[in-house]
């Protein structure tokens, strides 16, 4: 390691943006305008993030790439439209993420493994996406593999986010009966917790992600 | 003009009970003495932390919330007939931000008879509550048994020394929870800390340095603007990605000192990775700083006032220990 500039976590946010989110998707772009006001009084964790927001239907629109969110007036808007393409979530961010890392270590800072926050109501519409999947997380054949952290509601199956999240413990689906736009506010809620632990770890002793429950989900390991 | 108190001024039915204080600290209530005491404008306070690069946020710190007192920086100073010794401890600026005290601590001290300057430094692993306690505990415990086995006259025992400190750790955790018998998976829990320790001592032929590490604390030798790292690194430079696992004691890992001479114009440098971890290689802007301010001895509150340095970023506790042998000192017969 050389006298680097600091450390940084890559955190992305894969959000469904197919069109049966379209009831909801104010209530996860409200939730993501609280996460960036949380964040702002949260200057030190802050510095630590580079924030991404992928909405994915059809194809992955990118809405926001490696933002510092002290410096962001708002953040843009998710847009519910197409079907549900894991296959094209996974592959755009295999080609992404190294570029980001390299990109970030350009820069002269230390980066850490990327953190990816995945949420989608619906199962997916194309076959193909596990083999996507596994090359993106594949520590020896994708550079800086991120850790995935998966949360369903709606129609999705808790056998799919188990098999999304890159950890047991990091797979979450809602519990049956909870309105579906609280259950986003709760997603956003434990996302902003989980940077904001993550950040304050980061350049500890410890350096570590940390991951946060949303209220009202509970492990998709428990559901299977 | 101060008189004798005859009646309570401040009677405890005005306070706030347990219970409406806990309640206001969940509700967002806040009991504001400036609102009789202090000016009505909001004074700008500011830290003035030297910066190198690109500065944290700039704000005054919340006080430590310890049952006991925890003093937001250490500094001190002194020379012996052989080395002149610079220490300081100072807290992290997310510590800061957050009210909690600060983990790392140190403990540097002269064994007279011999010489040599007796040194530990040690951060306690965040996720344990006391490990503040535990860090201060494991520094005083380490130098004891180093300054025993030197008093005696018999090489230090370096496998004892980490194996003695650990169980005064479990001791201290045990006294902090006020129960018969801890086991140390327990005591781990509570007051787990890193810790190197080690000893200068001067011998005939020049200088010689001699160090254990448990966990990432690291020890460094500056000869001008080069830094030569002693000890294990936290990451690989060949990593993608960092990651890290730390070893922590009371658990005792079989250790083997490492050691060697320290020439004149070296300077020893024992340090955390609140340190070590913005010093990277040494090649960047902190490397290049402290190359320069290190370069002779600087009076102790200098040298804690350039650990304190703002980047942003690297908000983690620093403790950092130097010592220079000194050039007009006497070699022993």
């Amino acid at each position: 390691m050389t006298g680097t500039r600091g450390n940084l976590l890559p955190v992305y946010v894969l959000a469904d943006e197919s069109g049966s989110m379209g009831p909801y998707i104010q209530d996860l772009n409200r939730g993501l305008a609280a996460l960036h006001e949380a964040l702002l009084g949260e200057p030190m964790a802050a510095a630590k993030v580079r924030f991404s927001i992928l909405g994915f239907a059809d194809d992955v629109h990118e809405r926001l790439r490696l933002a510092d969110l002290r410096r962001e007036n708002e953040l843009p808007a998710l847009y519910a439209r197409g079907r549900t393409s894991y296959h094209a979530a996974f592959t755009t961010l295999h080609r992404r993420i190294p570029q980001d890392v390299q990109a970030l270590k350009a820069e002269g800072y230390a980066v850490h493994r990327p953190a990816v926050f995945f949420l989608s109501d619906g199962q997916p519409t194309d076959e193909s996406w596990l083999d996507a999947y596994e090359l993106l997380v594949d520590r020896n054949r994708t550079p800086g593999a991120p850790n995935i952290i998966a949360c369903g509601i709606g129609q999705v199956e808790a056998a799919t986010i188990v098999q999304v999240a890159t950890q047991q413990e990091y797979g979450f689906v809602a519990m049956g009966g909870v309105d579906l736009g609280a259950a986003i506010a709760q997603f956003c809620t434990a996302l902003t917790k989980s940077i904001v632990e993550s950040g304050r770890a980061l350049g500890s002793a410890q350096p570590e992600l940390v991951v946060q429950q949303p209220a009202g989900f509970r492990m998709a390991i428990d559901v299977v | 003009m101060w008189s004798e108190v005859t009646a309570d001024p401040f009677p405890a039915e005005d306070w706030p009970s347990a219970d409406e204080a806990r309640h206001a600290a969940t509700n967002g209530t806040v009991y504001r003495a400036e609102s009789v005491h202090a000016p009505r404008r909001a004074r700008k306070l500011i830290w003035e932390a030297r910066e190198i690069g690109v500065p944290i946020t700039d704000f005054e710190p919340k006080p430590a919330d310890s049952a006991s007192y925890r003093p937001d920086s250490i500094a001190d100073g002194w020379s012996t007939d052989h080395f002149t010794v610079r220490v300081a401890s100072v807290r992290g600026y997310t510590h800061r931000f957050r009210g909690t005290p600060r983990q790392d601590d140190v403990a540097v001290s002269h064994h007279q008879p011999t010489g040599a300057v007796v040194f530990a430094v040690a951060d306690g692993v965040s996720a344990a509550p006391h490990s503040h306690i535990g860090a201060t505990s494991a520094c005083r415990a380490a130098v004891t048994q180093i300054l025993a086995d030197l008093t005696q006259g018999t090489p230090v025992d370096w496998q004892n020394v980490v194996r003695q400190t650990a169980w005064q750790l479990i001791e201290q955790a045990r006294a902090v929870l006020g129960v018969p018998a801890l086991d140390p998976e327990e005591a781990e829990r509570e007051v787990a800390t890193t810790l190197v320790a080690g000893l200068v001592l001067p011998t005939r032929s020049g200088p010689m340095a001699k160090m254990i590490q448990v966990g990432d604390s690291s020890a460094w030798i500056l000869h001008g603007r080069s830094y030569r790292c002693l000890l294990d690194a936290k990451f690989s430079a060949d990593d993608e990605v960092f990651s890290s696992a730390v070893t922590a004691l009371p658990r005792v890992p079989h250790v083997t000192p490492r050691g060697g001479p320290l020439d004149p114009g070296g300077v020893l440098l024992v340090g955390t990775d609140g340190f070590g971890d913005p010093l990277g290689d040494g090649s960047g802007d902190v490397g290049t700083y402290f190359a320069a301010a290190l370069r002779r001895p600087s009076p102790p509150l200098s040298f804690a006032y350039d650990l304190d340095f703002s980047r942003e970023t690297f908000d983690d506790d620093r403790t950092l220990l130097a010592i220079w042998p000194r050039d007009d000192a006497e070699q022993p017969r």
